[in-house]
């Protein structure tokens, strides 16, 4: 279903670059979970010093070819993502990029306590940036729920109030007394506050709650559709997510929406094909196991019911290359099979945000280099002129 | 064996469920569940109800007992578990709690000594016992946690679990009506014990308020709480003792309900 915005805003498609930073070098032997008892003895902390720089310089190299973005993103004491705090990974690149935006998606603000941190250290990456930040919010992951020890039961209203009071500190003049059911502050006066006024972009990530999709539409928020899944996942998803902002009583813009999934080009399918699907599978059967663990409460019931509709389609199950294709899991192949397959889905979606994984699992740097690279020169410019987008201008002052 | 009845109770948290039946008694016994909402076909109570008026409340997010989002520890379930004996006129009873339950069978009885006359506490947790952590009963597969409930593998429920564990392989296929009250019952569980896990930190030291004579049990074959834990509430409570049941596991008043009756009779009547 195309987006039914007509206006030329709504016509845009924004590229980002998304860099998960997967740990590449669990031993063969080790066939347990990548999440929460994954024993961190496996963790080489010189391998880990390099894949820092290596994946930090492929982002970097994002905007250098042209990316309207970057992305980060926040998970603890596992192998599939090490930034358990991507506002570190953020200020380096506010630092060393000057135009691209950066996206954190986002942090999980019930892990911050008080999340007052949240305001202050976004606003950090959003005046080093030049008010380049996108400023993304998540509940966290079930994982996350038993590396912190933090009840899941707690885990929506503690986002919910996490957010209403970072909203505040960044909006209303401070100091000021915030006192809540699970924030007490008698002084909240955040220093320093965002450039970007009133506040920055806000995105979302989800993989289908319906308490989430509802208070994005709420607040005229992004949702960031999360992978793994069936294509048909997204599609349902991002249906839902259009009748929630009818419910509230306007259509949802495609800037509100953003697919992510894995992207790798290469000169034809079958050399596609070939440099990447053992890095893909390394991903999805190394990574992606103790992932998908729901802690008891973290989920309202009737969103139980509704993510486990596409539960069966998870990643995890796929067994053979064919379903990752025909699911649509990853766009592997040729320039132009990718530019085809990514339109139709873009369209289908009618997403104005296309969040690519370009580096995954094992996938070594030249392989990753080159699929950036001829994502940009080859797959890019057809997209951008199918959807009239250019890319975006700097925002605001660059650093000095 | 004298039938329970079902029946509902408006609380201070709105409307919950409860089986009740038998008379007699010097107090009514008031059964509180574990973790795993056993609410039906509970052979012990229908021995106990030939002497004795016995109810046995369903806690919030448990079957259809509403009210659990005015509950987010075990303080505010303390305080519902009053609001429920002064709802049913209770002024005192003989309380008896398994697992979760006896953890709130212990905080009862501390905090309101006066309304408790014995106390039964079987394989309860509630404590922290240094070295000798209670196991994991988040996140586990089922088929695992079945071997740490049931000492008997052919326990129906302990098939119904490895049943449903093949089954969580296509979650999809599961028809939800099976999957929503474990939904509800583990949230409830985790608002109380997720961290501090399965345990109240001040409970140790509040033991010695306990004016009830208690019995402690201590299923053999618990694969969930060390047998530790019993010996520190047998420490910590004035007047009590120990009893080790064989051939029973964390569920205990389920697998042995003949001798659970036989031990919880002699106790009152004590």
């Amino acid at each position: 279903m195309p987006a039914s915005s007509g206006d030329d805003e709504g016509a845009t498609v924004r590229f980002f670059s998304f860099h998960l930073m997967p740990y590449p070098g669990l031993p063969a032997d080790y066939d347990g979970p990548a999440w929460i008892t994954c024993p961190n003895e496996l963790y080489d902390p010189v391998l880990g010093g390099e894949i820092y720089n290596r994946y930090i310089d492929e982002l970097l190299y994002a905007e250098e070819v042209g990316f309207d973005g970057v992305c980060v993103n926040e998970h603890h004491q596992n192998a599939y993502g090490i930034m358990p705090s991507p506002n570190l990974i953020a200020s380096v690149l506010a630092r060393q990029t000057k135009r691209v935006r950066i996206a954190v998606v986002g942090n999980a603000l019930p892990l911050y306590d008080p999340p007052t941190r949240v305001a202050e250290e976004f606003a950090m990456i959003d005046c080093i940036s030049g008010g380049r930040l996108i400023a993304g919010m998540v509940v966290g992951g079930g994982p996350e729920y038993y590396s912190f020890s933090m009840n899941p039961a707690h885990a929506r209203e503690r986002f919910a109030e996490a957010h209403d009071l970072i909203i505040k500190a960044w909006t209303e003049p401070g100091p000021f007394e915030y006192i809540g059911k699970h924030y007490k502050l008698r002084y909240v006066n955040s220093w320093p506050r965002p450039v970007q006024q009133p506040h920055p972009e806000i995105w979302i990530p989800g993989v289908g709650s319906l308490e989430t999709l509802e208070f994005v539409a709420r607040h005229r928020y992004a949702y960031m559709g999360i992978p793994y899944f069936h294509i048909s996942v997204f599609e349902r998803m991002f249906s839902l997510m259009r009748d929630a902002c009818r419910a509230e009583g306007y259509e949802a813009d495609p800037s509100q929406l953003g697919w992510l999934v894995p992207i790798f080009v290469a000169e034809s399918d079958a050399e596609a094909r070939r440099r990447y699907e053992d890095h893909f599978w390394y991903f999805v059967r190394r990574l992606l196991p103790g992932i998908n663990i729901s802690p008891p409460g973290y989920t309202s019931v009737r969103s139980v019911e509704n993510v486990l509709k596409g539960a069966g389609t998870f990643a995890l199950n796929l067994q053979t290359w064919q379903e990752v294709i025909e699911g649509q899991y990853a766009i592997v192949g040729s320039p132009d099979t990718v530019v085809e397959q990514l339109g139709a889905n873009i369209e289908r979606l009618g997403v104005g945000n296309l969040l690519g994984l370009f580096q995954i699992g094992t996938l070594p740097a030249p392989d990753t280099h080159r699929n950036l690279t001829l994502f940009a020169n080859e797959v890019m410019p057809r997209l951008r002129q199918r959807f009239g987008s250019a890319p975006v201008a700097a925002t605001g002052a660059e650093h000095p | 064996m004298t039938a329970l009845h079902d029946a509902t109770l408006e609380t201070g948290v709105g409307t919950i469920e409860l089986r009740r039946g038998g008379t007699g008694g010097t107090v009514p016994v008031v059964y509180l569940h574990s973790a795993q909402g056993e609410g039906q076909a509970l052979a012990f109570l229908e021995e106990l109800a030939d002497t004795h008026s016995v109810v046995a409340p369903l806690f919030p997010g448990f079957g259809a007992s509403e009210g659990l989002e005015a509950i987010d520890d075990i303080e505010d379930a303390s305080f519902h578990l009053l609001d429920v004996l002064d709802r049913l006129g209770f002024a005192q009873v003989d309380l008896l709690g398994l697992s979760l339950g006896g953890w709130m069978a212990a905080e009862l009885a501390t905090r309101w000594p006066d309304r408790v006359r014995r106390v039964v506490l079987v394989n309860a947790v509630g404590l922290y016992v240094e070295g000798e952590p209670i196991k994991e009963i988040f996140g586990r597969p089922l088929d695992e946690l079945a071997g740490d409930l049931y000492a008997d593998p052919d326990h129906p429920v302990a098939q119904l679990m490895r049943a449903m564990a093949q089954a969580e392989m296509h979650p999809g296929e599961i028809p939800f009506d099976v999957i929503r009250p474990m939904i509800q019952s583990q949230a409830a569980t985790a608002k109380l014990g997720w961290n501090p896990y399965l345990h109240n930190p001040k409970l140790r030291d509040r033991l010695g308020r306990i004016s009830a004579p208690a019995l402690v049990v201590h299923g053999s074959r618990d694969g969930i709480v060390p047998r530790a834990h019993a010996e520190a509430y047998v420490a910590g409570i004035p007047d009590a003792r120990l009893v080790d049941l064989d051939d029973a596991a964390h569920m205990a008043t389920l697998e042995r309900p003949g001798e659970v009756a036989r031990l919880v009779l002699g106790h009152l009547q004590g």
